[in-house]
């Protein structure tokens, strides 16, 4: 039991007291704090949410905004996106400056396990794509569990699951 | 024996002025106890029964001093020229079988924006031993005459050389009086080695002559080399001067000084530390440590931290203005030095809890004390700092500040135990160390001094040893990053 409560720092295996929030030894962020949180969460600085764009591809790229319809089909919400970079997936964290563009609080995020920084999608060249991010319960298009950080296209009428929470996407071209 | 309730404004109840004769408070009292006596037409029992309590009081020569002196001190907490909060990580626990980790922030912020009106009285202290020749000793000249420009005529300054030994170039003198500063300078040559020591009591025997509350009595310490021996004795008569309202601040020029020394003597000595990586920038840095000194609105903050029994302050570390691992010498009583206009101060605190059943607990109690400079008085004032103990886990969201300064200091720490390991001979340690302070810098968008850290991690790894530049570059750098909003005007990092 003793040992249960400890919270063992990922980077360098040390144990800290519960609670802790930066590791004692290698100074590795640990959201969890202890058996208080249990999602991993890489952004370090309260105020930046802005994540690094995929690489421009070469030679001219037709920037389109697209707009996305998001189904959430465990509670029936939707939710229409206009994407014109990228929007996050996730839970909203004020304290930790995480604020998605798709908020996945009041669909039972937590327990469904969608993490505050999930996934996103963007688009390219008039695709529209998904992109895990490291997600401790794992993104899922039509039922395959993707790799983070790997654009996955998303077509119409997609099924995609964000840990255990279904949505269903269509995508309008302007 | 009558009691009474410094609460209560027993002048106002009885009409008269807090200066009123003990006559005029006699009669005040007989011309109400007739307008309000329960029997006349205008009665109220209410009124007259206060009326009667507050002229037992203020009609006794004796129990009035008394009632005076109690409400003085009311008073004066109520104009404290600062307010102070707390923030801490959770404020509820969950009940665990092993200690847990919970982080306070401690807020002070300056209220007053108004000068005290107080004089200095500084010493410059200058280093002029054979490595200073040139231009390094043209420009701290320069600066020291710069100085001049911005203190005020009736302010008190006196200047030092020191090599081997120290030579007073001028005596602690008004600053109106230019000629004799400059002539002195004029004078100033360079040769022989640093001995701190001996500049130092110089510095401090020249502010002494002055040293009252009536001024703001600071030495300021300009060296570009190290010294042998005698810093123990150095930082000791640091805190004797601290102790008498004197204070040390220390500037490090170049890249041969010893860090670890000027930041042991400027704690100890209630100052700052600054690393100057240029003599150019010497008369900037100056300049702004004048004017800071003249926003000084309260001095000798001490903060002590009182635990609940099997409750243990693990660190404690000064966030803002600027970073640093504070001074524990004194245990649980941390010193805080000055308090400066328009910069707030914030202290982190991490505690260690044992484990402890479900209820409310008060985990601790916090006793801020400082002595305001514009009217001398000394301040006491006190806080709890309470949590919940709680049999179930409850996701609480962290305060975005505590996050913020968190991250800071942890990027701050980690650097400070890599030179510690680097010292040590472990540099395997080390390089693991910066490696990671880089991340975290990275991370918080500081790309400068991550490439600084990665640099050193790379002369290490070759040569065993990092560069002088580098590592004052890192410290200086990193304790600086406490506040965002200000890292640009108050950079410890100055003329690169």
């Amino acid at each position: 039991m003793e040992t249960k409560n400890r919270v063992i720092c990922p980077s360098c295996g040390a144990e800290n007291l519960p609670g802790t929030l930066f590791c004692v030894q290698c100074g590795t962020y640990l959201p969890s704090g202890g058996p208080l949180r249990t999602e991993p969460l890489p952004e370090q600085d309260g105020e930046e949410t802005y994540i690094k764009p995929v690489p421009e591809t070469m030679g001219k790229t037709t920037q389109r905004t697209m707009h996305l319809e998001i189904d959430i089909l465990d509670t029936g919400r939707k939710a229409i996106l206009s994407v014109e970079r990228e929007i996050l997936v996730g839970r909203l964290d004020t304290a930790h400056g995480i604020f998605p563009a798709l908020d996945l609080t009041a669909d039972g995020g937590l327990e469904q396990g969608v993490s505050r920084r999930h996934a996103r999608f963007y688009t390219r060249d008039g695709t529209c794509f998904v992109e895990d991010l490291d997600s401790t319960n794992g993104t899922f298009l039509n039922g395959e569990r993707l790799t983070p950080y790997l654009p996955y296209a998303v077509q119409d009428e997609d099924t995609i699951m964000f840990g255990t929470l279904h949505v269903k996407v269509h995508i309008y071209n302007e | 024996m009558a009691t009474f309730a410094p609460q209560e404004d027993y002048y106002a109840i009885l009409e008269v002025s807090s200066d009123a004769t003990t006559e005029e408070i006699r009669q005040s009292y007989q011309e109400l106890v007739r307008r309000y006596h329960p029997d006349s037409p205008k009665g109220n029992t209410y009124f007259f029964r206060k009326i009667r309590q507050a002229y037992q009081v203020l009609g006794e020569p004796s129990r009035r001093r008394a009632y005076d002196q109690q409400r003085r001190q009311r008073n004066s907490d109520s104009t404290l020229p600062f307010t102070w909060d707390t923030k801490l990580s959770r404020s509820t626990l969950p009940t665990l079988t092993t200690s847990q980790m919970l982080y306070t922030l401690v807020n002070i912020r300056p209220q007053s924006t108004e000068p005290v009106g107080k004089r200095l009285n500084l010493a410059l202290v200058i280093d002029c031993s054979a490595s200073m020749k040139g231009t390094p000793l043209h420009y701290v000249k320069m600066a020291a005459l710069d100085v001049l420009k911005f203190m005020h005529p009736n302010d008190i300054l006196a200047i030092i050389a020191f090599n081997d030994r120290a030579r007073v170039l001028t005596p602690s003198t008004p600053a109106r009086n230019r000629i004799a500063f400059s002539s002195a300078l004029a004078s100033l040559s360079s040769a022989g080695g640093t001995e701190i020591y001996q500049g130092l009591m110089a510095g401090l025997e020249q502010v002494r002559r002055y040293a009252s509350d009536e001024y703001i009595n600071h030495v300021l310490l300009l060296t570009d080399g190290r010294t042998y021996g005698d810093e123990d004795r150095a930082v000791f008569e640091a805190q004797q001067a601290y102790n008498q309202g004197i204070y040390i601040s220390a500037f490090g020029i170049g890249e041969e000084w010893n860090d670890k020394f000027l930041d042991d003597l400027a704690r100890a000595g209630g100052g700052i530390s600054q690393y100057i990586s240029s003599p150019s920038a010497v008369r900037k840095v100056l300049r702004e440590q004048i004017q800071e000194l003249n926003k000084s609105i309260a001095h000798k903050l001490r903060l002590h931290v009182k635990p609940a029994d099997g409750v243990q302050l693990q660190s404690a570390y000064r966030a803002a203005p600027y970073m640093e691992l504070l001074d524990r010498t004194l245990g649980n009583v941390l010193k805080l030095g000055r308090l400066v206009s328009e910069e707030p101060m914030a202290i982190l605190l991490e505690f260690i809890v044992p484990p402890r059943q479900a209820g409310p607990w008060k985990l601790a109690q916090l006793e801020l004390a400082a002595e305001d400079l514009g009217t001398g008085e000394k301040l006491i004032t006190r806080q709890e700092l309470k949590v919940n103990i709680a049999s179930e886990v409850v996701n609480e969201p962290l305060p975005p500040q505590l996050f913020n300064y968190l991250s800071r200091i942890n990027a701050f720490r980690l650097q400070e135990n890599a030179w510690r390991a680097l010292d040590a001979g472990d540099t395997k340690q080390a390089t693991s160390l910066l490696e990671a302070a880089a991340t975290q810098l990275f991370d918080m968008g500081y790309g400068e001094l991550a490439q600084a850290a990665m640099l050193e991690v790379g002369y290490i790894a070759r040569g065993g040893t990092s560069t002088g530049r580098g590592r004052k570059k890192l410290r200086y750098g990193t304790r600086s990053l406490s506040i965002p909003s200000i890292q640009q005007s108050r950079r410890g990092n100055h003329g690169n």
